[in-house]
């Protein structure tokens, strides 16, 4: 365990840059977003906005259509849009592929000719991928609340504090399963790239699946498959409290995705 | 001695080969990379691994650091299997890899904090400024982030890296590749002190005046299969002296040569012999003649091994050898 620290913190000073470069984007972004709300507010744009979107996408998305439509669905954007999850899911997927890099580089071959067991590596990457997913999602909500509480006007619709915690946590599950699935392909791989690559195919291949699901009846059980299935932030805007079995799933798999990275690489040549 | 190397430490290795490799065999799907290779390297011995790219050297190096599984057989370092107590193995060596891969924006200081970190105990400080002082490596030049560092510059970090713990096994792969002459002499004079200091070297090598130069006993592999292990002194004798005789007046070739004596080239004021026994016969069958100028030359390395790299039929002394 504690050679896993140690590589850890490695790997940490290394890809430090990175981090915090996201971490300040994606606060940035956070903190946009409340001023945004606070926009529309003023300008009581969200009724004009609201009419804005085609019908069929209004039936389509239901009442949680509503609820994006307000000061708080504006604020949560930040946690499920498009860009912010390729982002987090980007760096997941980067973290999680730091075996197959090692392998690449043979800067493995330094360090595993060394009394260390092979899974001190995937238990490092493990930690790193915890640790900055963690790190980037505190850093996200801080953003989130500082921009509610000091530049939001008393009067308007502040989401509350669970729902930002909700929709973090669910972001932080699909993130951390996505890297879970990443450290597993990594553990077979030779070159970072194709383990990112494929990861990264794979995760795109899943959220399609999954939107296609979400527009279309026949494909609803098929979106089932989809690890992004179990990703609902609409339902938190709605109101709904944070489902533990989708979060289960999330995790699960991503557990399940570790379990395999650990046997796999126990027994490979490197 | 080393400051806070201790002695005792080293007591129990010594009687168990540094190294023994039992009917290893490596498959990388339909390729065969070793073939039932066995070899013993005896504690405090440098040992040189000799064989042409692809021949199974840095496979069967791999199995030792447990970075390769083998297909078949068993290597044990100091006794302890390479595979079931890998950790062990890997706590008593040093390795230097073929392309060691370093990340260059780390500078040498940190990347050799790291690993000696990831070895355990407590790196000596007084140690690894002896090795950087004598591979003339400065400390300024370790603030330096790698990428700046030049072919030599990084193997010579290599080295140190390998050398830091002072390991009672080093492994060493291509060890002098990119070093210039000045610091391939420093890198011998390193290898002359860890023999002194009882310490085995396994050096796998291209360079064969360097393994003339520094190595005990070689070991030949070919296609995965070892094909020669023997000292070098051994070697050299068997494949016998060249002996060039020049003559004032010309000479009549004789009905019969000396026992061990083999003719390359004879003409009247020209003999070219090969001698594989000792010279005394020859020279009492050259008293008698008017002999011009008489040169003796000791065979090289690498004009023997050259045969053993091609498949070419071997020479029948080197093949007594044979292991």
């Amino acid at each position: 365990m504690i050679r896993s620290l140690i590589l850890a913190r490695h790997s940490f000073r290394r890809t430090r840059p990175v981090v915090i470069g996201m971490a300040i984007v994606l606060a940035g972004f956070q903190f946009l977003l409340t001023q945004v709300a606070v926009f529309l507010m003023r300008n009581q744009a969200f009724g004009l906005l609201s009419s804005l979107v085609p019908d069929f996408v209004r039936s389509m998305a239901g009442p949680s259509m509503v609820a994006f439509m307000s000061f708080s669905g504006v604020v949560a954007l930040g946690y499920f849009h498009p860009i912010v999850l390729a982002s987090l899911l980007g760096l997941a997927i980067t973290i999680g592929t730091e075996p197959a890099a090692e392998i690449e580089t043979h800067f493995g071959d330094l360090t595993l000719a060394r009394p260390m067991a092979r899974h001190d590596v995937i238990t490092r990457t493990v930690i790193l991928l915890v640790a900055t997913i963690a790190s980037l999602l505190v850093v996200m909500t801080a953003a989130t609340w500082t921009g509610l509480l000091c530049c939001t006007p008393t009067t308007a619709d502040r989401p509350a504090f669970a729902l930002i915690r909700s929709l973090a946590t669910s972001l932080g599950a699909v993130a951390l399963c996505w890297g879970g699935v990443a450290v597993a392909v990594a553990s077979g791989a030779r070159r970072r790239a194709s383990a990112a690559g494929a990861t990264a195919v794979t995760a795109l291949a899943a959220y399609l699946v999954d939107y296609l699901g979400r527009i279309w009846d026949p494909a609803r059980f098929a979106s089932r498959l989809s690890p992004f299935h179990y990703f609902e932030p609409m339902t938190l805007i709605s109101g709904d409290a944070v489902n533990g079995s989708n979060l289960a799933m999330l995790i699960g798999i991503g557990t399940a995705a570790v379990a395999i990275a650990y046997a796999r690489f126990s027994r490979r040549d490197l | 001695m080393i400051a806070g190397i201790n002695p005792k430490r080293y007591h129990c290795l010594v009687s168990a080969p540094a190294i023994q490799l039992e009917h290893l065999h490596k498959r990388y799907g339909r390729v065969t990379a070793l073939r039932d290779l066995s070899l013993d390297v005896a504690s405090g011995e440098v040992f040189g691994f000799l064989g042409l790219n692809g021949a199974g050297k840095t496979t069967t190096i791999r199995i030792l650091l447990d970075l390769v599984r083998p297909t078949g057989g068993r290597a044990a370092v100091f006794g302890l299997d390479c595979q079931a107590r890998g950790l062990d193995v890997r706590a008593k060596l040093g390795y230097l890899p073929g392309e060691p891969g370093f990340y260059g924006d780390m500078t040498g200081e940190a990347t050799l904090d790291l690993l000696a970190s990831l070895s355990g105990g407590t790196p000596d400080r007084a140690w690894r400024a002896t090795l950087l002082d004598r591979l003339e490596l400065s400390m300024a030049d370790l603030r330096r982030p790698l990428r700046e560092y030049s072919t030599g510059m990084k193997r010579k970090l290599g080295i140190v890296q390998a050398f830091q713990s002072d390991p009672p096994l080093l492994v060493l792969d291509e060890p002098t590749e990119g070093l210039d002459p000045l610091m391939q002499d420093a890198f011998y004079s390193l290898l002359a002190d860890a023999r002194v200091r009882g310490r085995t070297v396994f050096m796998s090598s291209h360079v064969l005046p360097e393994v003339e130069r520094v190595c005990d006993r070689i070991g030949l592999v070919r296609g995965g299969e070892l094909v020669l292990v023997s000292t070098v002194h051994e070697i050299r004798s068997l494949a016998g002296r060249r002996v060039r005789v020049s003559f004032a007046q010309p000479v009549a070739a004789p009905a019969s040569w000396p026992g061990g004596c083999e003719v390359i080239d004879v003409s009247p004021r020209v003999w070219d012999l090969r001698v594989h026994s000792g010279l005394g016969a020859v020279v009492a069958m050259l008293a008698a003649l008017p002999i011009a100028d008489l040169e003796v030359q000791m065979p090289h390395l690498e004009e023997i091994l050259k045969t053993y790299y091609s498949d070419q039929p071997h020479v029948s002394a080197l093949a007594r050898l044979r292991t």
